[in-house]
């Protein structure tokens, strides 16, 4: 009996530990006010080990989330720099067009104040030199650009065809000293020839002595020249000499056009005109 | 002495780490059942009275530190361990594979005796769903985790009862 015992006490204990459980489980199940000795010991006992436990990794998930919070906004602050410069960018490009599109409606509206062959076309180069005042533009002959041709913006005179290809053309300014436009004073109708200073921009010579000509007053061109229109701006007189011996006096003038910064510009044939304002205003 | 104590600590360390650890595994609200792997090293290793009531404690413990009905997992614990034991008795489960296999096919029962202990004495309301969700994933892993905490546990009670022999 006891060798019975002895050789199978590991299934006896089992088996009585496992009704012990069902003994458990049924009074625990029917009476929630069972108390449970070893909860208390068991919760105190293991106490430390979990705190421990818990805040390391409590500690190394911090450590973890920091990192990954890290990469994340590195990550995040180079896509925000590469979207900052796309949209820099963009709206370069979006000003850049703004203001292109303001420019063309300039010309396009300047266009039909002139009547005749006229021309629009765009700035592609500019005299390598500081001597010469001229600039490429992307039009020719196939557009029906030909020598002689006066080029205009909506700001005023810009200068005159010297030479043209089939597909682009010369222009030279006003500014350059071989330039020379038959022009008149608004105000005071005198009139004269303009003609290029190269930096100082235009002067106006043959000015008549008794000339009323003031500081202040707008030039623009007659249109006796046969080339440019008649009542295009030229410029605006910034000086007026006298020599005291001579006859005849000399105004200078800075152009109307900002020739530096021109970009589109109309070449309009010898025989345009330019329409009269009905209300008398230029 | 020695033996005792260290699975004592055994077991506190896989009660804690389940509770502390194994919520946060990437397992979908699974969590693998630690204590059972050690009752499984138990019902292979160690077939004495203090094994069984070492299996036994270590559902008490669960039911302890739950708060839930007592009794469940000590009874479950307790019923794999006699498994374990009358298996490891009549098969050869000394390697890698047949551990692997005998935690996952033990986690298998013991959910399943809980349950069935859950549907007899108290209710069955939601049981279901959760174990559909839970069973295989924490049986698969505990079973994956099995061979390394088999070899932990084995290296570990070497050094334990070497020093008792001193």
């Amino acid at each position: 009996m006891l060798e019975f015992f002895r050789r199978n006490r590991i299934i006896l204990t089992s088996g009585f530990l496992l009704l012990f459980s069902l003994l458990l489980v049924s009074t625990s199940a029917r009476s929630r006010q069972i108390r449970d000795p070893f909860a208390g010991i068991l919760l105190e006992g293991l106490r430390p080990l979990q705190v421990t436990v818990t805040d390391t990794l409590s500690g190394l998930a911090a450590v973890w989330t920091n990192y990954i919070d890290l990469v994340g906004v590195r990550a995040e602050n180079e896509a925000l720099h590469r979207r900052i410069a796309e949209l820099e960018q963009n709206a370069g490009r979006l000003a850049e067009l703004e203001e292109s599109n303001q420019r063309l409606n300039e010309l396009l509206g300047f266009r039909s104040s002139l009547e005749g062959q006229t021309q629009p076309a765009q700035v592609s180069g500019r005299d390598p030199g500081t001597l010469f005042q001229s600039l490429t533009i992307n039009k020719g002959e196939r557009d029906g650009i030909r020598k002689g041709f006066a080029v205009l913006s909506p700001a005023g005179v810009v200068g005159q065809v010297v030479a043209s290809s089939p597909h682009a053309a010369r222009v030279l300014l006003i500014t350059d000293h071989n330039s020379g436009i038959d022009a008149i004073v608004e105000r005071s109708r005198a009139r004269g020839i303009v003609a290029g200073a190269l930096a100082d921009g235009c002067v106006m010579k043959y000015l008549k002595r008794g000339e009323d000509v003031q500081v202040g007053d707008w030039v623009s061109t007659s249109g006796l020249d046969g080339i440019f229109p008649k009542g295009i701006l030229i410029g605006e007189v910034t000086s007026v000499s006298r020599n005291h011996r001579g006859l005849l006096q000399m105004a200078e003038i800075r152009p109307s056009v900002p020739l530096e910064r021109l970009e589109e510009v109309l070449v309009v044939a010898p025989t345009a005109r330019r329409y009269e304002p009905e209300d008398g205003q230029p | 002495m020695r033996t005792f104590l260290f699975f004592l600590a055994a077991a506190a360390i896989a009660l804690v780490l389940q509770c502390s650890v194994c919520p946060w595994l990437p397992l979908g609200g699974s969590i693998p059942d630690l204590m059972l792997i050690i009752c499984v090293y138990l019902g292979l290793h160690q077939h004495t009275v203090g094994g069984a009531l070492g299996a036994f404690f270590l559902g008490y413990a669960q039911d302890s530190f739950s708060g839930s009905t007592l009794g469940l997992n000590a009874f479950a614990m307790s019923l794999v361990f006699v498994v374990v034991y009358l298996t490891s008795r009549r098969l050869w489960v000394e390697n890698t594979i047949s551990t692997v296999v005998l935690v996952f096919l033990a986690s298998v029962i013991k959910t399943l005796v809980v349950i069935l202990l859950l549907a007899v004495f108290l209710t069955t309301t939601g049981v279901w769903t959760s174990t559909a969700r839970h069973l295989l994933i924490e049986a698969v892993v505990a079973a994956a985790l099995s061979p390394a905490i088999f070899a932990l546990l084995a290296q570990s009670r070497r050094v334990a009862e070497a020093e008792d022999e001193e």
